[in-house]
């Protein structure tokens, strides 16, 4: 039988179709009400951060920080810093002990100098670290390093320092110039498809830098357990925050370091992606064992704008079309400033439109402000394009925008025919996922009668009402792979799951308990997530844009692997000992004879017949759980006596594997709606619906936790989230939460959450990922609801009240 | 103002500045007249309550309360998100009031009763179970923040409104956006009270 479930597993690797074995039956999955594992401790303030962990003996380390956008350190004297009391250690970027470079995280192993010596943005930790009794101790110490730098000239902006007189902004990494790469993505031919439309319009937009904001800080903590490290630190990947570490020091056996990664505190990929995170890390750890203590880094709330979204820069958009709709030809050139990874500006006009003609463009440019990262998420290049592009053409024609969407649904230039058949030949259920979602969402949106052109509706307050609609397809990656392990305790006969933890907020702990709950047939309360991050299963985390696709999979194979064993181990003697044959629990019958329903055994042609887990694996006593069947001597091993554990893991191509390119099926469909005062600029978002198709629910609640809270992030991001520097000096201004400003309580109206379940997910049971989705579609989609407000475009991203008032003419 | 000479071979009483040739005789007098410790308060130390429990605590005066608490105290449901009285996170309540422990200092607590959130979950406050059933968390680190501001305005207003919670909630950031559940659970621990 197990082999059977292998052998079923293994064709399950093969992802690029529909799930060829879903339940029967839900108790768990979709089901509302589950309590979440983390409630308690985060509502009551016992969840432990990285922040919070204190150690005996520990000291706190803190960086310098650049004043300059672009300097070299041409001398530095730290005696001062070193004769403050309570400083306990500087480690200066010229210190002998350390390497030129080493592998301080990111995606890849990265090659970083862990203390910089020049630095390319003002804020940059650089030069020198300092380990003292207390933070404000070590504040005081970076205080008194003095330090000579070479000031050199700097570029804040994408477009300026793509011009000839720009200087320089890395000379030693880009000594050609500060263009760092062009890309360039096709699909059939622009000059025809510009050719064949009615009409053309262009326009350019420019989105401004934000960022993550985690809640906690970075942070980490390392000691040495003698030769062997112990660390805590704040990472969306244990495995990657092991493997650097692991490297250290000319090599530290992966079994002898040990990683805790307790709770996040968020930080929406931003931190986690950047090729130098794991810094902090590395000088803790050579200043943990020059002083023997363990040690604490942290970086301030202003050192957490460390790096922003790389959706900052110009775009360049010309979109040619019919005047019934249909899109011909989109061309578009984005400027991006700092991608860490070139994204946009036209991937989404190819994966989910039939628009035939496409040419996008993007220049990566360097420029000496923070690294820009995929934050919630690397898509919202394509997201911002694709909103403006899809609207400016409703907008032009004066139609419903949402039938321009449905007019050009499709993928890969392809209609909706062909995807229609790449659906049934994939295995799943033919259905429109964008017509329902825009149905759905019109009637919570009240959207045919509210509907008006542009600039035609002030309501009884003054104020202008507008409508926005937005969409686009679901882009979970759904790549990695995912170990995991699944324990029945004896005594009690619950079940624990056994996988790193990497808790970053999406409640994924109780998703991944209800797949196994269904998949077991057991209670929702009976299986449990242990939370320990360093028992070796190597678990895919909730990052990378894939989650539950992966681990789904991993954690149903062992559960499924996991109830064989039970079933089989019910049908056999217990156990043969010197004393005798302990009989079978379920004698004279076969393991497909049972099943497991409600935490019980039950024969399946007599439900009445039936032992629950608990009575079934039995209680331990003083010798161990087994000493009762089992006395002392010669007990022969069966299925019974054998840990009640399984294991499996799950290993799938992604959506961006160029060898296994698949179709995107399902769709998201986004409304607002907003009120502009034309006296004062301000912009106030009374209504917002968020339709998203995730295939099938796993946890309702959790799903619509990433929808209304990413339209929170997502409204911030249009309407106010901006990091601004002073132009003359290159420093930023506003790093703090005062300044910076993200949306409160008050700053959005009602959501409506809708999900949609069409099955036509990649993961088990046909579920597609929604974390990055909302935040990411959303703040795009003010422009048009601006727009049909005042019938004026304002492509200024945050659309703040002063470019509300400049298009109008008022300021 | 002349300044008196101290004359340092006297023992001063800290309560009524009479003067006495010996330790003994201090003493004697602080506890006839003032009818306390005869010894009088050092410098730094503050005299509490927190979470029902009386603390006598000897703190720097640059230590803030969150610092106390959190750092000292291993109370570490307070938070420091923001850093600057900008979040809400390290939220407190001191003497029925919702404050930021992050800007106020602990040697100016002296005398103060204070609740934190570790002492609002031990008396099994309805907030809590509310906050769990709402998903009012997500990465939960704003969360004791809220719920200690939460369970302050209950305390004043058994019965808000929407709005009146929404007002109250407005100094609390979240950067998860869990906002819209906040106002059901704490409407639903209204109930409960």
């Amino acid at each position: 039988m197990a082999n059977d479930e292998m052998s079923k597993i293994l064709e399950q690797f093969d992802n690029l179709r529909a799930d060829k074995y879903p339940l029967e039956e839900y108790n768990n999955i979709g089901k509302r009400g589950i309590r979440r594992l983390d409630g308690y401790e985060k509502a009551s303030g016992y969840a432990e951060y990285t922040m919070d962990v204190q150690l005996p003996g520990m000291l706190y380390a803190r960086f310098l920080t650049s004043p300059y956008p672009h300097a070299k350190i041409k001398s530095m004297d730290t005696s001062k810093a070193e004769a403050l009391p309570g400083v306990r250690a500087v480690l200066r970027y010229d210190d002998p002990g350390l390497p030129e470079v080493a592998d301080l995280g990111g995606h890849v192993p990265s090659e970083e100098p862990p203390v910089k010596k020049i630095t390319h943005f003002q804020g940059e930790e650089v030069g020198a670290v300092v380990a003292a009794d207390t933070e404000d101790i070590a504040e005081e110490a970076l205080t008194l390093i003095e330090a000579e730098w070479e000031e050199r000239p700097f570029n804040l902006d994408a477009e300026e320092a793509l011009k000839p007189s720009a200087p320089l902004t890395n000379p030693e990494a880009f000594p050609d110039g500060n263009l760092e790469s062009e890309f360039i993505e096709t699909l059939g031919d622009v000059d025809e498809g510009f050719k064949e439309a009615d009409r053309i319009v262009e326009f350019t937009s420019t989105r401004l830098l934000h960022t993550w904001i985690g809640p906690e800080r970075p942070c980490g903590v390392f000691r040495w357990n003698g030769e062997y490290p112990e660390f805590w630190v704040k990472q969306q990947r244990p495995h990657v925050a092991k493997r650097a570490v692991a490297s250290w020091f000319g090599g530290i056996p992966m079994n002898k370091t040990q990683v805790h990664i307790l709770y996040q505190g968020a930080s929406f990929g931003g931190w986690t992606q950047l090729p130098w995170n794991l810094g902090g890390m590395y000088c803790a750890a050579v200043l943990a064992k020059r002083t023997g203590r363990p040690v604490k880094w942290t970086f301030t709330r202003r050192e957490d704008f460390y790096g922003g979204e790389m959706d900052e820069g110009y775009y360049y958009c010309k979109v040619g079309f019919k005047n019934d709709g249909t899109i011909t030809a989109v061309k578009a050139r984005g400027v991006f400033a700092n991608q860490q990874w070139p994204f946009g500006p036209t991937l989404h006009f190819i994966e989910n439109t039939k628009v035939p003609n496409i040419h996008g463009t993007r220049h990566q440019v360097r420029v000496n402000k923070g690294p820009n990262t995929a934050i919630r998420c690397e898509q919202n290049p394509n997201c911002h394009t694709l909103t403006l592009v899809f609207d400016r053409v409703a907008y032009e024609l004066g139609i419903d925008p949402t039938e321009v969407a449905l007019k050009n649904d499709g993928a890969h230039g392809h209609d909706m025919t062909w995807l229609n058949e790449r659906k049934a030949e994939m295995g799943f259920q033919v259905r429109d996922s964008l017509r329902e979602c825009v149905e759905k969402g019109k009637a919570a949106m009240d959207w045919d009668n509210k509907w008006h052109p542009a600039g035609t509706k002030r309501l009884p307050n003054g104020k202008m009402h507008g409508l926005g609609f937005t969409w686009s397809h679901e882009w979970e990656d759904s790549a990695g792979s995912s170990e995991v392990a699944i324990r029945i305790e004896r005594n009690d006969g619950t079940a624990s799951i056994l996988a790193q933890r990497c808790d970053c907020g999406v409640d994924a702990e109780t998703s991944y308990c209800q797949v196994a709950a269904d998949e077991l047939g057991m209670r929702i309360e009976d299986v449990y997530f242990r939370p320990q991050t360093d028992h070796g299963f190597f678990t895919m985390t909730p990052d990378s844009s894939t989650n539950m696709s992966v681990n789904g999979y991993a954690i149903r194979n062992a559960a499924r692997l996991l109830k064989q064993k039970i079933l089989e181990a019910a049908t056999m003697p217990r156990a043969v000992t010197q004393q005798g044959s302990f009989p079978p629990a379920f004698p004279d019958m076969k393991p497909e004879d049972l099943d497991i329903k409600d935490s019980a055994i039950y024969v399946k042609a007599d439900p009445s017949k039936r032992m629950t887990l608990a009575e079934f694996v039995g209680p331990s006593f003083g010798q161990g759980p087994m000493a009762e069947y089992e006395i002392l001597l010669g007990g022969e091993r069966n299925m019974w006596s054998e840990p009640f554990f399984a294991y499996s893991y799950q290993v799938q191509v992604g959506a961006y594997s160029d060898k296994h390119p698949r179709p995107r099926l399902t769709r998201q469909a986004h409304f607002c709606e907003v009120e502009v005062d034309t006296e004062t600029g301000e912009i106030e978002v009374t209504k917002v619906v968020n339709v998203n198709d995730v295939g099938k629910v796993v946890n309702p609640m959790a799903c619509e936790g990433q929808q209304y809270g990413g339209t929170y992030m997502g409204v911030g991001r249009g309407l106010t989230e901006e990091i601004v520097h002073d132009p003359v000096t290159g420093v930023m201004l506003n790093g703090n939460l005062l300044e910076y400003k993200f949306a409160t309580i008050n700053d959005v109206g009602p959501i409506d959450t809708i999900l949609v379940e069409t099955g036509m997910g990649y993961g088990p049971y046909g579920i597609v990922g929604i974390g990055e989705d909302i935040a990411t579609v959303v703040p795009a989609l003010l422009g048009p609801a601006v727009s049909n407000a005042l019938g004026i475009w304002i492509d200024d991203f945050p659309i703040t009240p002063d470019k509300v008032l400049k298009a109008l003419g008022k300021a | 103002m002349n300044a008196q000479p101290i004359d340092t071979s006297k023992y001063l009483c800290p309560y009524c500045s009479t003067s006495f040739d010996t330790f003994e005789a201090l003493k004697a007098h602080v506890i006839a007249e003032h009818k306390t410790q005869p010894l009088p308060k050092p410098e730094g130390l503050i005299r509490l309550t927190i979470n029902a429990q009386a603390y006598e605590l000897e703190v720097e005066p640059n230590w803030s309360l969150y610092y106390l608490i959190h750092d000292k105290m291993g109370l570490t449901g307070a938070k420091m998100f923001c850093d600057r009285g900008a979040c809400g996170s390290c939220t407190v309540i001191m003497d029925g009031r919702a404050i930021l422990s992050c800007m106020t200092l602990a040697i100016e607590c002296d005398g103060k009763t204070i609740e934190t959130v570790e002492g609002i979950a031990a008396a099994n406050h309805p907030l809590i179970d509310a906050y769990v059933k709402h998903h009012c968390m997500q990465c939960g680190y704003c969360t004791p923040g809220f719920v200690v501001t939460a369970k302050a305005l209950l305390d004043k207003n058994p019965n808000p409104t929407d709005d009146e919670i929404r007002e109250a909630l407005g100094g609390n950031l979240c950067r998860c956006g869990t906002y819209p559940q906040h106002p059901k659970a704490i409407a639903e621990a209204a109930k409960k009270l």
